[in-house]
């Protein structure tokens, strides 16, 4: 009956493993702090920028399998943002970081509305665990706006130019004629 | 249609000039005072005009979005800007052969290849008449976000590779067609295979097979240079690969079109003609 019980004994301790596994990873993430630099940051329409943000481990063990993920947001109703168009590298999946040390991180970033913005990275076990990410402070972030397109100064531009090809061809036609 | 000069005049032309020149001369003043040059810039003004009207009256355009208008716009100009070469220079042989022109035309003293050549460039004048057009619409859609230079000469660069790519496929197939409509078909079902792969899923394109279909199609790596020069705000060499098979598709074809040109300029078209 030994072989038994030492088989049930492995299988409980396999099961208690599993259940205990998220719980650690997910400990891993609440113990890492994120910071970011600078705090505010002001540019115009189309300006390109970057910030850092640190995520450090302050627990005796390493942390592994963190992924660090940016956001913007507009701080006023009515300004629609596509994080995409601001940054095509969102998403980093960080190297184990070992205890008491950190990484840091360099984002950069378009400004592609003008307005009011928030910035903010949020990191996350790659298990999934169902636990609150870590998010570090939100970076303000005030773009200023530029008058790029006159829309109503298109028209005579789109009739001049056909009308003036137009009456060249004619021109030459009836001067080949004549 | 190239009009034969008297004798004396191609006496004198080919004592003062190249014979390429002579008869670029003359398809110049066939293509422009002819009216068939203006003619085709007129609709590709009416074009480009109707799109960049469309994508500047988006009044809810953002930063990027502005300059992906100014790219849009660009690439049209490239690709019908390309196609109007290629109509001109599909016509060059094959339309000779139809009108009963091209005997005369072989009979003046000047090589079948300089004809090819002269031919070669008057057709590429239609893309610069095609891009001059254009200057007005990239520069008001592009002036507010700072990126009309880099567009142009990105424009001008990949376009006039475009245009001499698509030409000299255009006179390629001249010379062997057996008649003019096969010649200005097979061009254009060409050149729109040549666009097919721009309608591929993003998720195609991104796959190593997709990849490779867009940098070794001429018009869809140039295209995607000038997106990245326009639109992401690259430097010049930071994407130059995709410039490698604009560059040379270019030459490949060009140098094919007047060494074909040289044994294949016949008054009976066909492969076997």
């Amino acid at each position: 009956m030994k072989p038994k019980r030492a088989l049930a004994g492995a299988l409980v301790a396999v099961v208690v493993a599993m259940l205990l596994a998220p719980a650690a990873t997910a400990a891993g993430v609440e113990n890492v702090t994120v910071t970011v630099a600078p705090e505010r940051i002001a540019t115009k329409l189309g300006g390109k920028f970057s910030f850092t943000s640190t995520v450090a481990n302050d627990t005796a063990t390493d942390a592994r399998g963190l992924i660090a993920h940016l956001n913007v947001l507009s701080l006023r109703d009515g300004t629609y943002v596509d994080p995409e168009d601001w940054s095509s590298n969102r998403t980093r999946y960080l190297d184990p970081i070992a205890a008491g040390e950190s990484t840091t991180i360099t984002w950069r970033m378009q400004a592609v509305n003008d307005g009011d913005f928030g910035i903010y990275v949020a990191v996350l076990p790659e298990s999934g665990a169902p636990v609150p990410p870590v998010a570090g402070p939100t970076i303000r972030l005030d773009v200023a706006e530029r008058k790029t397109l006159n829309a109503a100064g298109i028209v005579p531009l789109v009739l001049g130019i056909p009308a003036a090809l137009g009456l060249l061809a004619v021109g030459v036609r009836i001067r080949r004629r004549g | 249609m190239t009009q034969v000069a008297h004798p004396s005049e191609q006496t004198q032309a080919r004592e003062s000039t190249s014979g390429w020149l002579v008869v670029f001369s003359q398809e110049m003043r066939d293509l422009w005072l002819g009216g068939r040059g203006l003619v085709l810039s007129f609709a590709f003004s009416l074009l480009v005009g109707i799109i960049a009207y469309l994508v500047a009256t988006n009044t809810d355009l953002n930063f990027l979005e502005q300059r992906e208008s100014t790219s849009l716009t660009l690439q049209v100009a490239i690709a019908v800007g390309g196609l109007l070469t290629l109509l001109v220079a599909a016509d060059a042989v094959s339309g000779e052969r139809e009108r009963g022109t091209l005997e005369t035309l072989l009979l003046t003293p000047v090589s079948r290849r300089e004809i090819a050549a002269g031919k070669l460039l008057a057709a590429l004048s239609l893309w610069f008449a095609a891009f001059v057009i254009t200057v007005p619409y990239v520069w008001f859609l592009g002036h507010g976000v700072g990126i009309v230079d880099e567009a142009l000469v990105a424009g001008l660069a990949v376009g006039t590779l475009v245009a001499v790519f698509l030409a000299s496929l255009g006179l390629v197939v001249s010379c062997f067609a057996a008649s003019n409509r096969v010649s200005l078909s097979l061009s254009l079902f060409v050149l729109l295979a040549f666009l097919a792969p721009t309608q591929l899923p993003a998720g195609a394109q991104q796959a190593w097979a997709g990849d490779l279909l867009l940098r070794v199609n001429p018009l869809t790596a140039g295209e995607r240079y000038v997106s990245k020069i326009v639109v992401n705000g690259h430097g010049w060499t930071e994407d130059i690969s995709w410039l490698l098979s604009p560059v040379i598709g270019a030459l490949v074809l060009a140098t094919a079109a007047v060494l074909v040109s040289g044994r294949y300029i016949r008054l009976r078209g066909g492969v076997s003609g």
